[in-house]
């Protein structure tokens, strides 16, 4: 009985841990630019993700100081002075992607994804729209959504209040293959 | 000098570019190479881990030189001793690495990856 019990088990996790897609490096890119100013915006190619195809649920995580940007200045004042990297070094996700199944993914269909975004240590709840498409093994997960620094505690100073966005763009990209 | 004092403006002039000119330099500035920073630590893979465990965040940012095993490999990077994600600089570099592979590399600490539970580097090249 014990035996069984325990095949049982083996099979189940088996099961249930093929059912997983991950990155390490997706893409996470947010644009803060004003018109006529110097562009506010970067990179961050080393976004891990892991997606549960069978239940939808969602996980991702950017190290903040792995945003690039192209001015070496500006990278230092928004890890220094916005975000505050040393203290808070990372942006978290929890979420689900509803009525996800990996059985059914039609190429452009759009699925609502909810789920509470952590930076600078605040939490606060999304509510998007992801685009998922299967492209031989891999599940391309596509996104954009606005954030305000205001609800994550982000302050910035009047002197440079005109050359930043009031919304902040963010436009996920994540690549996932199957996690063995 | 007698023609400075003459163009007193446009030695005015001057100065002020030359010195615009180098804020200029200095505030839009590019990010610095990894190739051109010296490592804050360099050493076996196996060893930093270790040392790297008690106190992860206190790694973030800093450059390291590592010798390990590549233990898997994809297209984006490759991990190290099974504790280590190196993701390459450049995307074409997967080419030059074979799994199984003792190598040295340089790369920058992002940070420890709780999700996947390992060490993750970013611009990661490699050393010959």
């Amino acid at each position: 009985m014990e035996k069984i019990i325990v095949l049982t088990l083996l099979v189940i996790s088996q099961v249930t841990s093929a059912q997983k897609y991950f990155t390490r490096t997706g893409v996470t890119e947010f644009k803060a630019s004003v018109a006529a100013f110097e562009p506010v915006e970067a990179s961050n190619k080393s976004t891990t993700v892991i997606l549960k195809s069978d239940t939808g649920d969602i996980a991702a995580q950017s190290f903040i100081n792995a945003f690039q940007f192209r001015v070496a200045l500006m990278q230092e004042h928004f890890n220094e002075n916005y975000m505050d990297s040393d203290t808070y070094p990372k942006a978290t996700f929890r979420g689900k992607i509803q009525d996800f199944s990996l059985a059914n993914i039609n190429s452009g269909k759009k699925y609502p994804l909810k789920g509470m975004l952590t930076i600078r240590g605040k939490q606060k709840e999304i509510n998007t729209t992801v685009s998922i498409q299967l492209k031989g093994d891999t599940i391309i997960l596509k996104s954009e959504f606005k954030l305000n620094p205001n609800d994550f505690g982000i302050k910035i100073p009047s002197i440079v209040r005109k050359k930043i966005a009031k919304q902040i763009n963010i436009t996920l990209h994540y690549e996932m293959v199957e996690k063995k | 000098m007698r023609w400075l004092k003459k163009n007193k403006a446009i030695g005015i002039a001057v100065l002020l570019l030359t010195i615009s000119f180098f804020i200029y330099q200095y505030t839009f500035r590019p990010n610095e190479s990894i190739e051109d920073i010296s490592p804050n630590y360099s050493g076996n893979s196996i060893d930093f881990i270790s040392l790297a465990t008690t106190n992860f965040d206190s790694w973030n940012t800093k450059v390291v030189q590592l010798t390990g095993e590549i233990t898997a490999l994809d297209k984006n990077g490759f991990t190290l001793n099974n504790k280590l994600f190196c993701q390459f600089k450049h995307e074409d570099d997967s080419s030059d690495v074979k799994a199984n592979q003792t190598i040295t590399i340089k790369g920058r600490v992002i940070g420890y990856d709780d999700l996947l539970e390992e060490l993750k580097l970013n611009e990661c090249i490699q050393l010959k």
